[in-house]
């Protein structure tokens, strides 16, 4: 059992999973199209190499890293190379090169995908980080950093503890945690996977207490392995966040940016990340398809999917009986940190975990009061930043001072802007803050370069 | 799929308090106290509460159209002002004094500098202070006896601790509001049952309250009784006045008051202090008004310094001396 | 300096576009201290009219042949000079109300508006112009002290005392408010009248624009 720690600030969230809590994983298929953004990682664009008109299969990789932090790209199904064009990334919001692929149906995989190994002995430290690099795999939480560069930090740094995280605090998603319920023997052996790529000595499981049968499941999954522990954490948000979940579980505080969690010691990964990992070591699979929970109050049946990268929401939305009432917001990703979107003709990303439909009644926006200096966001904030002066600043346009009160630490994930009673637009300012300042450390960074 | 989607920055939930619902809580929790009131001073105390109510929110609508902004009535903190500033008024007063107090408040304290959120005083204390200089004889003599609905013209207990004298009310008496005093101040039981809806609703924060309380408590008990240290009472001294009445309700108000949880919990210890100081060496016999008042003046110099050591930055050197350790155990 | 400027608009200026106290914003010490009755603000604005005028014609006058670099000691003392005849006469002729203004009336030597317009305008223009600048400030000063002496000493008392013309009483709604004879009271009715003035200026001309813009279509 691990000792937990009581973290500060977060909010208590309506759960709102039992809406897709019983659906069990089922296959998305295959639709008519799919779009393969050459950038829907952290780190440089992948560079492809099939040309239109070539044929793939499934496995496939069409594009490769470019540079050190980059990740390859592969294609989900078999079929032909329509276009490589730009088109519309909803989460970098701008146009980026894509490849435009469009299945014949056969679903036939590419020669020479093989399991590379059944059991961890056989696999050594470099082979590891080899193959997470050649599957193209990503952190399948949201941010999508290339595994196989997460698992080689610089050296000199040495990592003791490696945390799973299945906690996924957002309300209304489930993707992790029926991954856990009914692939928890294959989680771990991914995550075992994982942990040897690193090097870690020690791994602890990270589940809050809203799922008791994963939790059971996974204790169950890491029974015989002594370097293994499972922490059940209350379910607050945003325990389930990297800076959060390492102060709650072991204590240490990740230092500002650019500090990283490996200047503790510490790497954190997603349980998708870890089952992708094991597929790719036992089947050879590389990342070509994920579980998304496709659910919220807007569609006729919530599901979770075993999705193809590159599926567009319509599809997915049609398979869970399309809407139900009228759709006022569709959401990629949880109702805390996700973007809404535009439209359904956007594809699935590596890093998607759920699509959000809401109904018109629950998003009409209401209205904007003033500050009331209320301190409920000073309250939430995880972490124990003030948002209520750095969104006054950033609202006055005062770069400086927004600065001065670490607008750049803050991490988005609107815990305050949800407990504010006046309904400001705490985030969106806070990001505005961000964009700035940023662009004036570009600025500045380039005028001292001339 | 013809339908236009709506577009917001994240977060896409928002939480269950709004400032309407946290200013119904706020009324409800002093309800107690107004039925307090009147059930011990009268029918009376009704009309003075409603009168400053309405004048209240009148005065909010019609300065409002005069300068042509929304009529933000509908949030109900002027509601919250006439009532608090009602409580605070001998239940003898003459009805101008609620009126012409509760205009004050609203308008100079207030809407002037442009309405919710932007007061740099408490409004209903300001009122009060308007109207404690304006007719000092109404606030000083109006009293009602309890119970018999009786005018008085007698000294309150705090009066009379004040001139020296040692004749005050039995506990009991002082908890259930058997003696002379404003209307909302001396049904402490009531206060205290409206103060824990108040912070179990998680309206306001505790640690408010807690300094102000501790610091009127200790102040009286070390330097309460004349010629001798550590021997005043400092129970006594708590529940006599408007001190319950303004640690809960009073000080407590959001744009008067720190963002941080450290910073309201010196807020109360200054005020404390500031009340304990006029009602022992000051001219008046209470010092809640201006302890509150002072202190909301010096709210934004608190904040300025109470700044809390955020995630990240490590200050305690061995801790620092320990993750960097962990980074680099061979 | 610059061309011809009209008398009239010299004189009419001080009334409300260069009000002394709601506008410029200055002598305000002396505003808030005998504002507390009709009649003292009166006889204190009668005073400073005298001298605002007398100055001002006399800075005008010796205005080409005062050095830029000392200039402020030489208004100091062309300001002296009123201020000793008015404060000679009130003793003599008006010696309660003397008294009642007290050390107001030797300040009115640093009266803020009394150097302000030596500096401002005197120094510049001509003998005439500053003869109306001085009139019409003054006059409007005075009416601005009668304003809010004719409110606090309202609010205040309950009555207005003229003069010998005898009090006129007031049936009011409320007792009077003690407030108002105090400083703070002066300072609420002083912003609240700058207020009212400002938002009634602002009106006028937002409407006059209005009307301008519908002129040019």
């Amino acid at each position: 059992m691990v000792n937990l720690r009581r973290g500060f600030g977060g909010v208590k969230l309506p759960d709102r999973k039992g809406l897709s809590a019983h659906a069990k994983i089922e296959d998305a298929g295959i639709p008519a199209e799919l779009v393969l953004f050459l950038s829907q990682h952290t780190g440089a664009p992948s560079k492809p190499f099939v040309k239109v008109g070539d044929a793939v299969k499934r496995g496939q990789k069409v594009a490769d890293a470019q540079g050190p932090v980059s990740a390859a790209l592969h294609a989900p199904t078999s079929g032909i190379v329509k276009a490589i064009e730009p088109r519309y990334q909803p989460v970098l919001a701008c146009m980026v090169d894509a490849v435009v692929i469009e299945p014949d149906g056969k679903n036939e995989t590419v020669e020479g995908l093989a399991p590379v190994a059944t059991n961890l002995h056989a696999v050594s430290r470099q082979k590891i980080v080899e193959i997470a690099r050649e599957a193209g795999l990503v952190g399948l939480g949201g941010a999508a950093f290339p595994t196989a560069v997460k698992l080689t930090p610089p050296p000199g740094t040495v990592i003791d503890t490696y945390l799973l995280n299945g906690a996924e605090c957002e309300p209304y998603l489930t993707a992790d945690q029926k991954l856990m319920e009914e692939e928890a023997t294959t989680i771990v052996f991914g995550f075992r996977a994982l942990m040897k790529g690193a090097g870690a000595p020690k791994g602890i499981v990270c589940v809050e207490d809203n799922k008791p049968e994963a939790i059971d499941a996974m204790k169950k999954a890491i029974g015989p392995f002594k370097e293994l522990d499972v922490a059940v954490l209350p379910s607050k948000y945003p325990r389930g966040g990297e800076k959060n979940l390492i102060e709650v579980v072991l204590g240490r505080e990740v230092p500002p940016p650019p500090g990283l969690p490996l200047n503790v010691g510490v790497i954190v990964s997603n349980v998708g990340t870890a089952y992708a990992m094991a597929q790719a070591i036992l089947t050879g699979l590389p990342l070509v398809e994920r579980v998304i929970t496709v659910t919220g109050e807007g569609v006729a049946r919530p599901a979770n999917f075993k999705a193809l990268i590159g599926t567009p929401l319509s599809y997915l939305v049609e398979k869970a009986g399309g809407f139900s009432g009228t759709p006022g917001k569709v959401i990629m990703g949880g109702p805390m940190m996700g973007t809404a979107m535009r439209g359904l003709d956007v594809p699935v990303l590596k890093g998607t975990s759920g699509v959000l439909v809401l109904r018109k009644e629950q998003s009409a926006p209401e209205p904007v009061l003033p500050c009331l200096h209320c301190g409920k966001c000073v309250d939430s904030c995880p972490l124990r930043l003030l948002p209520v002066w750095i969104a006054s600043y950033a609202e006055n346009g005062y770069l400086d001072e927004a600065e001065k009160f670490r607008a750049v630490d803050c991490c988005e994930c609107g815990a305050c802007a949800y407990s504010c009673p006046s309904r400001r637009p705490l985030v969106q300012s806070i990001r505005l803050a961000k964009a700035r300042i940023a662009e004036r450390r570009r600025a500045a960074a380039a005028k001292k370069q001339k | 799929m013809g339908e236009k989607l709506l577009v917001t920055s994240s977060p896409h939930l928002k939480g269950p308090k709004t400032v309407r619902g946290l200013m119904l809580d706020v009324i409800l929790s002093l309800v107690p106290a107004s039925i307090a009131a009147v059930v011990i001073f009268g029918p009376r105390s009704l009309t003075v509460i409603l009168a400053s109510v309405v004048s209240a929110v009148a005065s909010e609508a019609i300065f409002e159209k005069a300068v042509k902004r929304d009529v933000t009535v509908n949030d109900l903190s002027a509601v919250i002002t006439g009532l608090l500033l009602a409580l605070t008024l001998p239940p003898g007063v003459r009805l101008y004094v609620p009126v012409v107090g509760s205009a004050f408040a609203v308008i100079v304290a207030k809407q002037i500098f442009g309405g919710l959120g932007t007061n740099f005083v408490n409004p209903a204390l300001a009122g009060r202070a308007f109207v404690m200089a304006a007719w000092p004889l109404q606030l000083s003599s109006k009293w009602v006896a309890p119970f018999t609905f009786d005018a008085v013209s007698g000294s309150t207990p705090l009066a009379v601790l004040r001139s020296g004298q040692t004749a005050i009310p039995s506990i009991s008496d002082i908890l259930i509001g058997n003696r002379l005093g404003s209307l909302g101040e001396t049904c402490v039981l009531a206060l205290l049952l409206g103060a824990s809806y108040l912070i179990a609703r998680g309206v306001i924060d505790w640690r408010l309250p807690a300094g102000y309380i501790g610091a009127v408590f200790a102040g009286a008990w070390v330097f309460g009784k004349s010629g001798a240290y550590f021997q005043g009472d400092g129970l006594t001294a708590v529940l006599l006045g408007g001190v319950i009445l303004g640690a809960f309700f009073m000080a407590t108000d959001y744009v008067t008051s720190p963002v941080t949880g450290k910073g309201r919990l010196y807020m109360g210890i200054g005020a404390g202090i500031v009340t304990i100081l006029i009602r022992l060496w000051g001219t008046y016999p209470e010092g809640v008004t201006y302890g509150i008042l002072f202190m909301n003046l010096v709210t934004p110099l608190i904040d300025r310094f109470m700044v809390p050591r955020y995630y990240g930055y490590v200050h305690d050197v061995s801790l620092r001396r320990k993750a960097r350790a962990a980074g680099r155990r061979a | 300096m610059n061309g011809k400027r009209s008398l009239l608009h010299d004189f009419t200026k001080g009334f409300i576009e260069e009000n002394a106290t709601f506008r410029m914003v200055i002598g305000m010490c002396p505003t808030l201290a005998v504002t507390t009755t009709v009649v003292n603000g009166f006889w204190m604005g009668i005073a400073v009219i005298f001298v605002l005028t007398f100055s001002n014609v006399l800075v005008s006058a010796l205005r080409k042949v005062t050095p830029d670099q000392i200039r402020i000691p030489v208004f100091v003392i062309l300001i002296a000079t009123p201020v000793v005849i008015v404060e000679l006469v009130m003793k003599a002729f008006m010696p309660d109300m003397y008294s009642i203004l007290g050390v107001f009336v030797p300040l009115i030597v640093v009266n803020c508006i009394i150097i302000a317009r030596s500096e401002a305008f005197a120094y510049r223009y001509p003998v005439m112009n500053s003869l109306m600048d001085g009139l019409g400030i003054g006059l409007g000063y005075t009416i601005n002290l009668i304003v809010i002496g004719g409110i606090r000493e309202f609010l205040g008392t309950g009555r207005i005392v003229l003069f010998s013309l005898g009090s006129f009483p007031a049936r009011l709604l409320f007792d009077p408010m003690a407030v108002m004879l105090t400083p703070p009271g002066g300072f609420v009715t002083l912003g609240l009248l700058m207020a009212i003035l400002n938002l009634v200026i602002k009106r006028s001309e937002s409407k006059k624009a209005a009307r301008e813009a519908a002129a040019h279509d």
